[in-house]
């Protein structure tokens, strides 16, 4: 497979005009951390974007910054730290989790494959933070799409499409994402010692509740050693993590304490953790395929209590099961479809073999008419079918 | 002109889609012109039309056989929610059935261990609220329509309001959807689970303004209400002053429930139409709402209040109780109605700029008012840069009205200039229709009409809207209001 490495948007359009005239087909990577998620992708050529790099703009006092998309999302990171603010959806550095180097994700990857963190659950997902974006359809074009502005509602909102559409819709070349302050503070409350039911529930009333967390987790004792910041667990253990000002986070500590005063919350560094557990890090290393199940947060205790897995880690106050599954072993993975959807949910197979992959897709099939859509969709994008083909389902 | 010519078959055989139509939807189908009258329009009232038929279906199965048949018949569709759109989202065309979801106004679920609500599309934005407050829980998009407007059409118009500067827009609290595609088939999307399974298709539904489909049931989140709300006004003696002092709250970290703006003109209208007991002889004053828990909201407080201050601020008082705090917001909440009254006709605009860029735009735009010869007024969502300048004019004065169109044509211009958007929470209706081509280019534009085909390749969802026509070059892009009467003069407009 030949690889392109382009430095502008005009070489894109080159490549792709190139595609379109033979017919062929492209893979767009960044740093390559993220190739094993999703179908097997037989394109004949790379179109490796890694160097289309920097930060275009950051305006801290808009609370927004642009960026070329092949810019490494730590970078970033690191640039908006310095001014006090941060990517509100938690930015999940997936890379270890399919043996490649961390902190190597670029921001184009992390939108496509839509990779959130904790923060989710407060803050929304890429697709919230996503304003606006230039990009390259199938037509050989260059187009741009939203605005840089928090509050637009002109023309389509094209940019939640292309987020998690895993990089089949064209190529995104410059991105503008909003920011979100960074609090000087923030402290996790653990309960230790906690079924899953209690925990979920527990974790439940918090979101719901008026102190705003920021990571609301489960760990059960299986798992708790390959986290980092606190020892034994006995059956399992709730986090929950809160930020503001000192003074304020003494009130929200004490509201999320009086939500169950039955419950010991002792106070600890959940930072660490809380990155680790956006990462997966717990299945890091591991022998076992990787699933995130998606489900609405009440459905998670009956998830766990059915499937009975062996590695799992719940986030997102239960809206998102971390599950570890025995490798190629495709009558388990049915079963854990088949509950998500039970549950009213879906799963998603973030990491499997190739083959397992070709078997089951990574992907909850759509609906007839919404799989009818989403090839719609992707025709009036990428008519030619020349970006990532077949990546997220069969066509499309 | 506003829309091609009516399709003359379609016209043709009104009595036989009359027929058909009334077996479908039983006892729900309007056709005499009376009873269409009411119809005729939305909140933009300088643009009026006929529908071809109205029809009220009360269920999904409902909507599925008009589409069918609509479909089957290749005669256009307008969605319409209670007819609050202010860029013309709901206008009828002399060849469309206009589909009223106002009967399907059922709350289906309230499921608050998943923190949402499930309803049909006609229930009214604050009865979600109403349902959940007595379990201390709100549905955060707040549009100044909200005891009126429908819910569906919040997902349409992908509204706003006072509050979305910390709550975000409807597609931050829309959870899913399902909705009737052309073709007449349901299509359900997004859920009580977090994300969806393929492509984010419910991402683009929201604000799609009726081009896509048919919304028949929506899934909301709703939030826990925050105890404490607490509220600022601070006073100016120079409009870039306020700007200032706006731009730095949001770079200080602060996040507002609310931060608005009212301007010298709007002030004095407003002191005089209720008498809200603002700072008089200002140029400029700022409501600023912070809620949360107690702890946080005083030092967001504190730390706004130093803000002030420091850019100049003559007065900075907080809101002593409930009652007072009602009362500075009944001053801004009566903006509209109260310059409505200063001339007998008034433009809204709706353009999002930078906020950095605010005092620049205030300047400008002042100048620019000098130059057109017309009196105007500010008074705009200044937390998230969302610009309502109402320009006022005589339409019985030769040239007025086309002098107001062309300075309100020039502000959304600056707005895109300093980069910025044509609309913040208006949408772009018929009313900046024309005005696209400013913001987005040819290719730009072409993508976006490309997904509109993916989900109606037939073109029969509200055609005439969003997208200009070649042969359209008119400047518009504002609520046009005349003779002080609002389109729906008992909402308030904020």
């Amino acid at each position: 497979m030949s690889r392109m490495q382009i430095q502008s948007d005009a070489e894109i359009i080159e490549a792709v005009s190139a595609a379109r005239a033979n017919g062929s087909t492209l893979e767009i990577v960044g740093s390559g951390t993220k190739r094993g998620y999703g179908r097997h992708c037989a394109a004949d050529a790379v179109l490796d974007i890694s160097a289309l790099t920097g930060i275009v703009s950051y305006e801290p006092d808009e609370l927004v910054i642009t960026a070329k998309t092949g810019t490494l999302i730590s970078e970033i990171e690191d640039a908006l730290a310095r001014r006090g603010q941060r990517l509100g959806f938690d930015p999940a550095d997936w890379g270890p989790l399919f043996g490649k180097p961390r902190c190597a994700a670029t921001v184009g990857g992390v939108l496509s494959a839509d990779a959130c963190g904790s923060a989710r659950v407060r803050f929304g997902a890429a697709r919230d933070h996503l304003l606006g974006y230039r990009a390259i359809n199938g037509f050989a074009e260059s187009y741009k799409a939203g605005g840089r502005v928090v509050k637009n509602v002109t023309g389509f909102d094209l940019p939640k499409l292309l987020c998690g559409a895993m990089g089949t819709l064209g190529v995104l070349t410059e991105v503008t994402l909003r920011l979100v302050p960074r609090p000087p503070h923030n402290v996790t409350l653990i309960a230790r010692d906690i079924a899953p039911d209690d925990g979920f529930a527990l974790l439940r009333r918090a979101w719901t509740s008026a102190f705003g967390p920021t990571g609301l987790a489960y760990v059960p004792s299986s798992v708790a050693l390959s986290f980092t910041g606190f020892g034994a667990v006995g059956e399992g253990a709730a986090l929950m993590r809160l930020e503001g000002a000192p003074v304020p986070l003494a009130e929200k500590i004490a509201g999320l304490r009086a939500l169950d005063p039955g419950a010991l919350l002792e106070e600890i560094d959940g930072e660490r953790t809380f990155r680790e557990i956006g990462n997966g890090h717990a299945l890091v290393g591991m022998d076992a395929d990787v699933w995130r199940v998606v489900l609405p947060p009440s459905a998670s205790a009956r998830f766990v209590a059915e499937q009975q897995p062996d590695i799992w880690v719940g986030d997102w106050a239960g809206g998102l099961l971390w599950i570890g599954s025995a490798p190629d072993d495709e009558a388990a993975a049915q079963k854990i479809r088949s509950l998500a959807s039970a549950c009213d949910g879906h799963a998603i197979l973030l990491r499997a073999s190739e083959t397992m992959r070709s078997r089951i897709p990574p992907f909850r099939p759509e609906s007839p008419t919404c799989t009818a859509v989403s090839k719609s969709v992707k025709a009036a994008f990428d008519p030619f079918g020349i970006f990532n083909p077949s990546r997220m389902y069969e066509g499309i | 002109m506003l829309f091609a010519e009516p399709d003359s078959s379609i016209l043709a055989r009104r009595d036989i889609i009359v027929a058909a139509l009334a077996r479908l939807v039983p006892g729900g189908t309007i056709t005499g012109p009376s009873g269409l009258a009411a119809y005729d329009g939305d909140a933009l009232t300088a643009y009026r039309q006929v529908p071809l038929v109205c029809v009220l279906p009360e269920t999904r199965e409902q909507v599925c056989a008009v589409l069918r048949f609509a479909s089957e018949e290749r005669i256009p569709i307008v969605p319409r929610g209670a007819g609050t759109s202010l860029s013309g989202g709901a206008l009828p065309r002399a060849d469309a059935i206009l589909v009223g979801l106002s009967r399907m106004n059922r709350i289906l679920e309230i499921d608050y261990e998943n923190a949402c609500v499930v309803a049909e599309p006609g229930v009214t934005n604050l009865a979600i609220t109403r349902a959940v407050e007595g379990r201390g829980f709100f549905y955060a998009p707040d549009p100044s329509s909200q005891i009126a407007c429908t819910v569906g059409g919040n997902v349409a118009e992908n509204s706003g309001g006072i509050h979305c500067l910390k709550y975000g827009l409807t597609t931050h609290n829309l959870c899913g959807v399902e909705m009737v595609l052309s073709s007449g088939e349901c299509m359900r999307l997004g859920g009580k689970s977090p994300g969806s399974a393929g492509y984010d298709l419910l991402g683009v539904v929201a604000g799609s303004e009726g081009l896509l489909g048919i919304v028949v049931e929506v899934t909301l989140r709703i939030l826990r209400k925050p105890p404490v709300t607490r509220t600022l006004l601070a006073a100016f003696d120079s409009v870039p002053a306020a700007g200032t002092c706006v731009a730095q709250i949001i770079a200080g970290g602060i996040v507002p429930a609310a931060m608005e703006f009212m301007d010298r003109r709007c002030i004095a209208a407003v002191e005089d139409y209720c008498a809200p007991g603002y700072p008089k002889d200002v140029d400029a004053i700022l409501i600023i709402e912070v809620d949360g828990v107690a702890q946080e909201v005083l030092e967001a407080l504190e730390h706004a209040k130093g803000i002030a201050h420091g850019a100049g601020a003559k007065e900075v008082r907080e809101a002593a109780g409930e009652a007072e705090r009602a009362r500075l917001w009944t001053g801004r909440k009566a903006a509209f109605p109260a310059m409505g009254r200063l001339a007998p006709d008034m433009l809204c605009m709706d353009g999002t700029i930078p906020r950095r860029a605010l005092p620049e735009v205030l300047a400008r735009m002042a100048e620019m008012a000098d130059e057109y010869g017309l009196g105007f007024c500010n008074v705009f969502h200044a937390g998230d840069g969302n610009l309502h300048p109402l320009i006022i004019f005589d339409v019985m004065k030769p040239g007025e009205l086309e002098r107001a169109e062309a300075f309100g044509g020039e502000i959304l211009k600056l707005c895109v200039e300093v980069g910025g958007v044509l609309t913040g929470e208006h949408g772009v209706g018929v009313e900046k229709r024309d005005l696209m081509p400013i913001m987005f280019s040819q290719s730009d534009l072409a993508q976006q009409q490309r997904l509109k085909c993916a989900f109606d390749a037939a073109g029969l969802f509200n055609p005439g809207k969003v997208f200009p026509t070649l042969s359209a070059c008119v400047e518009r892009g504002h609520m046009h209001v005349h003779a002080g009467r609002l389109p729906f003069a008992n909402l308030p407009r904020f």
